[in-house]
């Protein structure tokens, strides 16, 4: 596997030489740093990944099918968009405005049908095989999307993966090991108390006395020769962790109070909408990945009232405000947006009036970071339960993504027992996204 | 980007051997007979200059070969090709040194038939197609699957000649091949281009095809073994060496497949190898280890890098113990001069939180530095082996390995099995007794803890796993699937010991407990061929009467008899990491004839004691605490400062995870309240490896999910650096009314004496004038009680309190 991506390529060789034992890890930190400062983090592509938790009814948003008999089409009607011939569900009416900045992916296929298995399958680009214990933390067989990117991209002032505002395990770093896990944001920014834990100062220390604080550490600190290699690369981190609190820049990334109430009522005062903006924020200042995970989609009873009344309204309103927010501040070209989910819904509707899980064929969206965008790619059959048209696999997802990342997504990494292990298997990035 | 391309580049430059203008007296070449047959038509020579004060040298690349007759065999260099049958020689010419080597050409006119699995999977191997990360994956690659490894020969054969209608060969114009155009990139290929148009690979691959493409004569002699040359070599810095790799087949033959061959280095930045066995050393001494393999074939060439230019200050060293003998001798071997002792205070601190993963406290500082006994850090370690958290923190290091996990084998389950290991430690109950125990346990998981190790592993092949990597310190992973690539194991050795445990039964009762019995032996089967395989312990012919009782009380005999080669010296290879920071092998649980010890009498040695003292944990505790070598200073001199091998001085790190949420409870003296635990738990008294705590899973704490030491991490993070600047649970045990701060401020303590007690406290000895400074400063200008506890706030963040030094 070689790639002829010059990036790619200096990357890997320097992370081999990061591996093996003469080099400190402090040594390789440095490097790190260096790769990052010299390349320009201004010029990396971020990614704002949200995670529709339950499984995305796409037959009812993404994907409709007016023709099919109504136990199938179900109950929303296709509207038209700015886009010529494309049309949505009306349930996302604001939605089909923006759809102009959207490429809508229809044919998603693999063949995970539980939650865990879904989850593991389109946040790692790999379907996991039976030995998955979906029970266990931590039990991921691949590495996600996030901690590929937090492992093998550049970093910037902020943590590489942040996860918000409810991390669930397929996000999990596997055999990369923990340094590789996100940055867990267990709050929702739409709660009044929103406050992210270890970087604001605690109660009781003001930024006089935490200054003090800083100063007394570093004397103690610095009067050192500070020679271990250990002890260097902890200094890195405290390096950075010093420039996150003290940077207002990156502190603030942090707060969403300083949104003007236009600005924070544009996304909605909903956990979607405030999770988008937080994310804006976040990759603004500099984090390669931030992944939002959104509950509660799992419709297996009364799915057209559940998608009309909670679910899609709050969506509708997060998605264009971000799409729109990031264009007028110029930011739409240097982020990538995903809509994912770990699966679609059974074409017939149940006798709860519900969808259950659909794995065969299925919608996800992309936009941003100069892709192809307003078309539609690949096609399903009359009942949207069968793809007839270029497939597309988890893999081919997670090749697109990294690729956009600026991350060479041919190379192999190796797991601690030494086995390799492709970042992608198999996967191919979409080609049309990138015409 | 750019810098880092420089670097890596500049790495590679400096790597050009350097070993001309060295007076040189004799000339050795290997082999020293050359036949040139089969199908290869290729051999690798070495050439070796003794110089005159008696080192060998690598000549290899530097000599001059000449072939007497260009029609029968050429020479490329230190490679020899076949032309045609007959017999010549060539003449080497270092320096002003000559020797002259016949060389018989042979088989060229008749080569022997190509035999699909003799002679095509190795290449398939060398080039990398069969490789885990291409088509020698589960699932192939883009259609086209071949075995890892070419562990199965008969499918990579149907792969190849058979599947997709025959299409990937053309017997009719063999270099029309879509196998040919694709390895050569004459069609888009996404490996690339794996094989040169024209070299000796590709006229081996047109050749088979010409031929038919047969899977070859079945009575073709395969081959037994390899032999490696040099097997151990001392070498200098960029220097170099010449791998030299030699087949052996049934018949007796024997075929150079240096080429052919695949090598590894342990230690890429001390040595590394390219595709033809030519090794380079780098700009570091140390020692590196070169595995080889050829077709599940594995050698090893072991090579030292020794400092030049280094102080004879050899005379007068000190030693404690045999310890000390050992790796002072293989420090002379290497040029490196040991650091000083430690200091009392540096090595109190040490010695506690390495044994007993405690703090020592202002007192005990204090008491032990002021004593004036020659013999007190001896008396310290006895004090401090028989103190009851040494039970706590070694029974917490066995649940993380022996897979005690909450979230898998339930409350009860996790509560009786931590009681049970932290038992058989307290009791100082010899190591081999209770390892026999816990694998021929049975009985009921709420009552009896040792049975929960066989609930935390679904299938008779983890099983098979957990206690080979757990106890012997065997990685068999690999070997469920395909052969070991690095080690002697295949799937018969795997399943050959899964058939131990296929008779395991977990019946569930109805209080939500289990009983664990086995129910009697059953062979395992080969997944590739369905054969039954005998049950046997790995490299262990079998044992008589299987059916009798439960099979496992024979592998648990077998496990922890003397006669066991690993079980001795991975426990002691175990405590030897744990205590110095570096395994005698590494990693730790890895224990194979490829991954040799960086000082292999002292292993031996550690493993003997052990068995010897019957198998008493405390007992090589004891030898290793007391030695000069664990007492060393961290601070390096210019010898050994880039020493990471040979134990010439300590190893700074970072308190783990568990011990260092206790040390910051105790500096603040405000206890952690982990919920439904009594009141002053601490947390390397948990046996709930699930409880919340932010602070654990941030620092690391092991998921025991694996019984591969690999599974728990100490890589520093961001989330850390931030945790302990500004977490609130943190601030609220500086700022605790009932904690430390609070407490000494009551005492009416001068400034003098409350900063020299929080310096004992936290960092375990006297301030230093960098602690007064700053002690000075901000007490001087704000109320007492902040000061105090921002003073507290700055030694906890400090790396003289996070790390052990």
């Amino acid at each position: 596997m070689r790639s002829k991506n010059a990036r790619g390529i200096a990357r890997r060789d320097f992370l081999r030489v990061g591996t093996v034992g003469g080099l400190s890890l402090a040594e390789v930190m440095r490097l790190r740093e260096s790769c990052a400062a010299e390349s320009g983090n201004t010029d990396d592509i971020n990614c704002i990944f949200i995670f529709i938790i339950g499984g995305m009814p796409h037959q009812d948003m993404w994907d409709l099918k007016p023709e099919a008999p109504p136990e199938i089409r179900g109950d929303f009607m296709p509207i038209s968009t700015p886009v010529p011939g494309v049309q949505i569900s009306d349930v996302l009416p604001q939605i089909a405005q923006v759809t102009d900045k959207l490429a809508i992916l229809r044919s998603l296929t693999h063949s995970k049908s539980v939650h865990q298995d879904g989850y593991h399958t389109m946040m790692t680009g790999k379907e996991p095989n039976a030995s998955l214990d979906r029970n266990n933390k931590n039990n991921n067989q691949h590495p996600s999307l996030g901690s590929l990117v937090a492992r093998l991209g550049n970093q910037g002032a902020l943590p590489p993966y942040i996860s918000l505002p409810n991390f669930i395990d397929s996000g999990g770093p596997s055999f990369l090991g923990p340094s590789y896990g996100p940055f867990v944001i267990d709050a929702d920014p739409a709660a009044p108390e929103f406050e992210v834990r270890d970087i604001t100062l605690p109660v009781g220390v003001d930024a006089e006395r935490s200054l003090r604080r800083q100063a007394a550490l570093q004397q103690i600190n610095q009067l050192e020769r500070q020679v271990d290699s250990q002890i260097q690369a902890l200094d890195s981190f405290y390096q950075k962790a010093y420039s996150v609190m003290t940077s207002r820049r990156a502190k603030e990334a942090f707060n969403i109070n300083v949104e003007s109430a236009r600005t924070r009522e544009s996304y909605g005062m909903t956990s979607i909408g405030q999770c988008c903006l937080l994310g804006r924020r976040l990759v603004e200042a500099g984090c390669r990945f931030v992944s939002i995970e959104n509950g509660h989609w799992d419709t297996h009873r009364k799915n057209t009232k559940s998608l009309r009344e909670l679910l899609c309204p709050a969506f509708d309103q997060a998605i264009p405000a971000l799409l729109n927010d990031l264009s007028d501040r110029g930011m739409l070209e240097k982020t990538l947006v995903v809509v994912s989910t770990e699966f679609g819904r059974t074409p017939r509707i149940n006798d709860l009036l519900g969808r259950d899980h659909w794995p065969n064929a299925f919608s996800i969206v992309m936009a941003g970071a100069g892709l192809t965008v307003g078309q539609t790619i690949g096609a399903t059959d009359k009942q949207a339960a069968a793809v007839i048209d270029r497939p597309i696999s988890p893999a081919d997802v997670s090749a697109t993504i990294l690729k956009v990342l600026g991350i060479d997504y041919t190379q192999v990494l190796h797991t601690p027992l030494g086995r390799p292990v492709p970042v992608v298997d198999e996967g191919q990035p979409i080609s049309e996204l990138f015409v | 980007m750019i810098r880092t391309i420089f670097y890596v580049v500049a790495l590679c430059i400096a790597f050009r051997a350097d070993a001309a203008e060295i007076a040189t007296n004799r000339l050795e070449v290997s082999p020293p007979e050359i036949i040139i047959g089969g199908l290869n038509r290729e051999q690798q020579i070495i050439v070796t200059a003794t110089t005159d004060d008696g080192r060998l040298l690598d000549v290899t690349h530097l000599c001059a070969v000449d072939s007497r007759d260009e029609q029968i065999c050429s020479a490329e260099g230190p490679r020899l090709l076949g032309r045609a049958d007959g017999k010549t020689s060539i003449r080497i010419s270092y320096a002003s040194l000559e020797k002259v080597v016949p060389v018989e050409v042979v088989e060229f006119d008749t080569p022997p038939p190509i035999h699909f699995q003799r002679d095509i999977i190795p290449l398939l191997s060398k080039t990398g197609c069969n490789n885990g990360g291409c088509h020698g994956k589960a699932s192939g690659q883009n259609g086209f699957k071949l075995s890892v490894f070419g562990f199965d020969p008969r499918a990579d054969f149907n792969a190849l000649v058979k599947q997709n209608r025959g299409r990937r060969l053309f017997l009719a114009v063999p270099e029309s091949s879509l196998l040919l155009r694709k390895a050569t990139g004459a069609t888009p290929h996404g490996g690339g281009r794996r094989i040169e148009p024209n070299s000796l690979d590709f006229n081996l691959l047109t050749g088979w095809i010409r031929q038919g493409a047969p899977w070859g004569d079945e009575q073709a002699p395969q081959v037994t073994h390899i032999e490696v040359e040099p097997r151990q070599r001392i070498l200098g810095m960029r220097g170099e060496q010449q791998i030299l790799v030699t087949a052996i087949y049934e018949d007796g033959a024997r075929r150079d497949v240096t080429s052919a061959a695949l090598y590894s280095s342990n230690a890429e930045t001390i040595a590394k190898v390219d595709e033809q066995g030519r090794l380079a050393t780098g700009e570091f001494p140390g020692e590196a280890a070169i595995t080889i393999n050829y077709m599940g074939h594995v050698g090893v060439t072991e090579v030292l890098i020794p400092i030049q230019n280094s102080v004879a200050a050899w005379e007068g060293i000190p030693v404690n113990n045999r310890i000390d003998e050992l790796v002072v001798a293989k420090l002379k071997k290497m040029g490196i001069v040991p650091s000083a002792l430690s200091n009392d205070a540096t090595f109190l601190r040490r010695l506690y939180v390495d044994a007993i993963g405690t703090l020592p406290t202002s007192q005990e500082v204090r008491r032990f530095v002021e004593e004036t006994q020659p013999s007190k850090r001896q008396l310290e370690i006895e004090t401090v082996l028989q103190r009851s958290e040494f039970a706590d923190y070694w029974s917490l290091k066995f649940a993380d390995v022996l897979l005690a996990d909450r979230k898998k084998i339930g409350e009860r389950g996790a509560y009786v099995f931590h009681q049970w290991l932290r038992e058989q430690i307290a009791s100082d109950r010899p190591y081999n007794e209770w390892v026999r125990e816990l694998i021929a346990a049975t009985g009921y998981s709420n009552k009896y803890g040792p049975v929960n190790f066989y609930r935390a592993l679904d299938q008779p092949e983890d099983m098979t796993k957990a206690i080979s990597q757990a106890f012997l310190g065997i990685r068999l992973d690999c070997a469920q699937c395909h052969h070991h690539p690095f080690d002697r194991w295949g799937q018969e050795d795997f399943f050959g010991m899964a058939g131990f445990f296929n008779g395991i039964e977990r019946k569930d009762l109805s209080d939500g407990s289990q009983l664990v019995f086995h129910k009697g032996h059953k062979q395992s089967k080969l997944p590739l061929t369905g054969e039954l395989v005998e049950t046997r312990a790995l490299g262990y012919d079998s044992f008589v009467n299987l059916e009798s009782s439960d099979p496992r009380i024979k592998l648990a005999d077998w496990v922890t008899s003397e006669q066991n080669p690993w079980f001795a010296r991975l426990m002691v290879n175990r405590l030897w990491k744990h205590f110095l920071g570096r395994g005698l092998v590494e990693p730790e649980d890895d224990l194979r004839a490829t991954n040799p010890a960086t000082n292999e009498p002292l292993l031996e040695y550690l493993a003997q004691q052990f068995v010897e003292s019957g198998y008493d944990i405390k007992s090589i505790v004891r030898l290793i605490l007391n030695s000069r070598t664990y007492q060393l200073s961290s601070e390096t001199n210019d010898s050994n400062a880039g020493d990471q091998q040979n134990f010439s001085h300590y190893f700074v790190r970072r308190m783990p995870a568990e011990v260092l949420l206790d040390a910051i409870s105790e500096v603040t003296g405000s206890a952690e309240q982990f919920p439904g635990m009594p009141p002053g738990t601490r947390s390397v008294q948990l046996w709930d490896n699930r409880l919340p705590s932010y602070f654990l899973d941030t620092f690391g704490r092991s998921p025991r999910t694996s019984p591969c030491e690999c599974a728990k991490s100490s890589e520093p993070t961001m989330s850390q650096a931030l945790h302990l600047m500004n977490a609130p649970e943190i601030e609220a045990k500086i700022s605790d009314e009932r904690g430390r701060v609070a407490l000494l401020l009551r005492t009416k303590l001068s400034r003098d004496e409350l900063v020299e007690e929080l310096c004992l406290t936290a960092l375990g000895r006297l301030p230093e004038s960098k602690e007064l400074e700053v002690a000075e400063r901000l007490l001087s200008d704000q109320p007492t009680r902040h000061a105090a506890e921002d003073f507290l706030w700055a030694l906890l963040n400090s790396y003289d309190f996070l790390f052990i030094k």
